[in-house]
């Protein structure tokens, strides 16, 4: 059932507006942080306006612009898209206070918070896109708007992090554009919700270069080896920016991506009977565990997380590929367990850097002794992607698994139990140290986080939780992803 | 309502030439003669455009004298490229206010006025002439008075480009003479609609030949298609910059809109095969494209870089017409008008930029972007909608052409376009790399002041018209769309 709405537009548009109003007005420290807490209250508030009729499986739509002719840059909301605006309007006011607590004193806030509110506002574009050129366009202006924050503190190793970032997602871009113009003249059609644009187009040659580049382009910002290698050096830029980057706004717009791909564009059965996605799925698979091996290596925390996030990433896709209904549970579902969990880590790298000026992992040792609740989210987070059960991270690992068994692929759940390992192995050392071992070369009178920066990574570990006890909760995240995947035509519903 | 046709290319003519007068005693009086000049055009165009939307394309008849025989003006879709001439000239006459009093001797300030005004009303006139020899008389108003307002801010440099482009496009020029010579003499006719019918009967296919390879040479020159490109970057980058933005917006399209006139000549023809030639276009326009780009990425000069752009986008256009579907050269069309205002809308932005901090190359404009935001705005998204990001007016065209590439079977040729315009997005975010993220080598730029708002307010107006224009861009599509059927069906 598709219902006409206006919200679906305000959403994307409140945090546009807020983005003038701080170009235009945000000199002043207070009007500023009035305008962007507000806008993603009122954003987050809109959004969840609009939650119970999707999981009634209601969609809204909204027609913005002709443009180009005859596609139009059109707005839809789905369980899928709901999903991903939900994330990350929630951790967008999560975001916000803390980065107006982390960039006190620093320069340049004004243009800092206007993209900030601009790529908040191009995310919900990204989740609200209607079409394959919608997204395509708000995928663009990410990128731009992504930029400035790259490279806010323009030394020389930001403005090559930035450029390389640049050339990574804009190559990536024009990618996603040859494939969508390819879809348009072998579909004729570049809509989303028929479950398959490409359905009558089978056998054509050009098939196998649309998925290609597709995927390729997506790939870029999911972070699918070999394409992953911008993330780690963006790494430069200041932490909520890598939290946005990381959690919520670019990483996930390149996985929301990939599942479009997959589930609107080419359609399950079609890719069933093509077989392209065994070898993304394989692809998927080496990500997971070669990344995880990257992030052993590192010894700075900001860069053991970067690699942690590409290892992550590839769950989702391996669960997109997999094309089984449990495994696209999985997929949808991993795109909160992630976002929280990792923006808590964070937080919290931001969090001890500030208060300490700590940037690496060893200096982590004794912590917990001085910044106990830092550490105690730090440590929710780290059990999270050990995947101990009642954390978010098993509900992920169980579904994919499950989702494997039911593509006959035993694999998955080898891979889940190796992925684990190594997530322990690089998480539980530094949680051992932080608790149980003494403090070391602290400057006398370093005490907790400041309450701006740690109040938001409290609540997002407590979300950590919540997520992971609450899969049978009606309203919570896990019943819209299941939602979704049921009206998501073509998977079937997930019992 | 019926002589509005001939009007639209008069009045800027008449105008120009009483200018003189009009500044004899009050030389200040120039300046709002032409702009009320321009005003008048937009506004004759504008109703020129509402009857085609109403009633298709429709003639004029000079004198009263019926085609063949007679003079004919002809306004139809490819005509309603006389909105962009209108638009960008409107914009560059009120921008010239400020900045002729700085970079024009005023001795010749009136005739800079006069001649912005002959060339704006010599592209209105090639823009609806039907018969060859307006066509050229037009083409030579617009270059001659070209040649001379290359030269008109003085100054050596200036003066060598304006040379070297005045033997250029003489070259050019005497070659579309020498093809209509021979059209004319192998038909007996002149207009473009009755030459297409009898050369169908001309036996002699030599002298065709010639004339068609004539015409290509000498509008590919015009329109500064690689390889024949030389003439164009030193010319459009040393002169004062409205006039840029008028050479690089819409003196090249002539070229263009040249070959779309002339070509569809020849497309009756059963015994000529024109694929090969469409063929090689499109080749030409493919390597333009990455050549211009790749030439634009090593310029450190904030003009040429603009003007190696031109060559890149002149690129696009001719691939459009070389693909010859009627997407592809809906495309290629559309982009003609797009690019116009987009490059009009950089080469001001750039100009108000140049003209208020004193230098022309990145390095010492580094942070100017803090110091003239309005500017920097435009200029940006000026810089965004060359680049092609949706939804600016600039992804219109890109958008087209590649379903085109497709639709014509030749997915090399959208590989080609998307690897250019990646190079393209470099080197203009390297313009806004300087402006905003690096910091200033000079000290002056931090002192530097916002344009004045006559030169403020026309590059906002053009760059708010690359953003709506692809947001509300059907019409234009359409009209483009028309006018490719038009071609892709001959005649």
């Amino acid at each position: 059932m598709e219902v006409l709405d206006i919200r679906v537009v305000l959403a994307p548009g409140i945090s546009l507006l807020c983005a003038l109003l701080v170009f235009v007005l945000g000199r002043h420290d207070g009007w500023r942080a009035t305008f962007t807490l507000g806008a993603a209250l009122i954003k987050l508030v809109l959004i969840l306006t609009l939650l119970p009729g999707s999981l009634e499986g209601v969609v809204y739509v909204y027609r913005a612009f002709d443009f180009p002719p005859g596609i139009g840059i059109a707005f839809r909301v789905d369980g899928l898209g709901m999903f991903f605006a939900l994330v990350s309007s929630t951790l967008w006011v999560l975001t916000t206070i803390y980065a107006i607590g982390y960039m006190r004193d620093q320069h340049d806030r004004v243009r800092f918070f206007g993209f900030f509110a601009l790529c908040v506002s191009t995310t919900v574009g990204i989740a609200f896109a209607a079409n394959l050129l919608t997204l395509l366009l708000f995928y663009e202006l990410l990128t731009i708007c992504t930029y400035p924050l790259v490279i806010h503190d323009e030394t020389p190793a930001a403005l090559k992090a930035g450029r390389k970032y640049l050339a990574y997602t804009l190559a990536g871009g024009a990618l996603i554009l040859l494939g969508t113009v390819l879809v348009q003249h072998l579909a004729g059609s570049l809509a989303f919700g028929t479950g398959g644009l490409l359905a009558g187009a089978a056998g054509q040659p050009l098939l196998p270069l649309a998925f290609v580049a597709l995927v390729a382009g997506f790939g870029v910002k999911a972070c699918l080896m070999p394409l992953h290698g911008w993330l780690p050096t963006a790494m430069v830029a200041p932490t909520p920016v890598s939290a946005l980057l990381h959690a919520v706004a670019v990483v996930k717009a390149g996985v929301f991506g990939l599942l479009r791909v997959i589930y609107d564009v080419f359609g399950v059965e079609l890719l069933a009977g093509l077989g392209y996605t065994s070898w993304l799925a394989a692809l998927a698979a080496f990500t997971i565990l070669a990344a995880s091996f990257a992030a052993l290596a590192q010894v700075n925390f900001k860069r053991r997380l970067a690699w942690s996030t590409i290892s992550q990433l590839s769950y989702i896709v391996l669960g997109a590929a997999l094309l089984t209904p449990f495994a696209a549970l999985a997929a949808i579902v991993h795109i909160a367990n992630q976002a929280f969990a990792k923006i808590t880590m964070f937080f919290v790298a931001g969090a001890v850097e500030r208060t300490t000026g700590r940037t690496e992992l060893r200096e982590l040792t004794g912590l917990g002794h001085v910044m106990p609740w830092t550490m105690t989210a730090f440590t929710i987070a780290a059990l999270s992607f050990v995947g101990v059960p009642l954390f978010a991270g098993f509900v992920t690992k169980w579904y994919l698994s499950l989702g494997g068994l039911q593509a006959g692929a035993w694999w998955v759940v080898l891979l889940m139990l190796a992925s684990a390992l190594l997530n322990a192995a690089y998480w539980l050392p530094v949680v051992y140290r932080a608790w149980f071992q003494p403090p070391r070369g602290l400057e006398p009178g370093v005490r907790e986080a400041p309450l701006l920066l740690l109040a938001p990574a409290l609540v997002s570990a407590a979300y950590v939780l919540l997520l992971g006890v609450s899969t049978r909760v009606p309203g919570m995240p896990f019943s819209l992803a299941e939602a979704a995947v049921r009206f998501v035509s073509g998977i079937g519903a997930a019992p | 309502m019926e002589h509005l046709l001939p009007l639209a290319a008069a009045l800027p003519l008449v105008a120009a030439a009483l200018l003189p007068a009009v500044a004899w005693r009050r030389p200040d009086a120039a300046w709002g003669w032409a702009v009320a000049v321009g005003a008048g055009l937009l506004g004759i165009v504008g109703l020129l455009l509402r009857r085609l939307l109403q009633d298709g394309p429709f003639s004029y008849a000079v004198g009263g004298w019926a085609p063949p025989w007679g003079i004919e003006l002809r306004f139809d879709a490819l005509s309603a490229f006389s909105l962009g001439i209108a638009l960008v000239g409107v914009a560059v006459l009120v921008f010239s206010g400020r900045y002729a009093q700085a970079a024009v001797p005023p001795q010749r300030r009136a005739w800079y006025y006069s001649l912005l005004l002959v060339n704006l009303g010599g592209l209105v006139g090639f823009a609806c002439a039907a018969d060859l020899f307006n066509l050229f008389v037009c083409m030579e108003l617009v270059s001659v008075s070209s040649y001379a307002l290359v030269a008109a801010g003085g100054g050596r440099i200036a003066a060598l480009a304006a040379f070297k482009y005045l033997v250029a496009g003489a070259v050019s020029s005497l070659l579309v003479l020498f093809a209509v010579g021979i059209l004319h003499a192998l038909t007996g006719s002149l207009n473009m609609a009755d030459v297409a019918l009898r050369l169908a009967d001309v036996e002699a296919r030599g002298p065709v030949l010639l004339a068609l390879g004539a015409l290509t040479a000498g509008f590919m020159v015009k329109a500064a298609l690689f390889p024949l490109h030389l003439w164009l970057p030193d010319a459009h980058a040393s002169a004062p910059s409205p006039v840029s933005a008028v050479l690089s917006a819409l003196v090249v399209k002539l070229g263009v809109l040249g070959l779309a006139r002339v070509l569809p000549l020849f497309a009756g023809l059963d015994w000529l095969v024109l694929a090969p030639l469409h063929e090689g276009l499109a080749w030409l326009g493919a390597i333009a494209i990455v050549a211009g780009a790749l030439a634009a990425l090593l310029q450190e000069d904030l003009k040429l870089m603009l003007a190696y752009s031109t060559v890149s986008n002149i690129g696009y256009i001719v691939l459009g017409l070389g693909l010859a579907t009627p997407l592809a050269m809906t495309g290629g069309l559309v982009h003609v008008f797009y690019h116009a205002l987009i490059k009009a809308t950089l080469f001001l932005a750039a100009g108000a930029i140049i003209h208020q901090a004193g230098f022309r190359t990145l390095r010492d404009l580094r942070g100017v972007g803090r110091a003239m935001p309005w500017t920097g705005v435009a200029l940006s998204l000026g810089v965004l909608a060359i680049v092609g990001l949706p939804p600016t007016a600039g992804f219109l065209g890109k958008w087209y052409l590649l379903l085109g590439a497709l639709e014509a079977g030749r997915p090399g040729f959208a590989v080609a376009l998307l690897a250019g315009a990646l190079l393209i997005f470099v080197y203009y975010l390297r313009i806004l790399n300087a402006f905003y993220f690096r910091a200033p080598l000079r000290e002056q730029i931090l002192a530097v002041r916002e344009a004045p708002l006559s030169m403020l307010l026309p590059v906002m107006a053009l760059a708010l018209l690359c953003l709506l224009g692809g947001l509300f861009g059907s019409g234009p599509v359409a009209l483009a769309a028309l006018a490719a059927a038009r071609l892709a069906g001959g005649g």
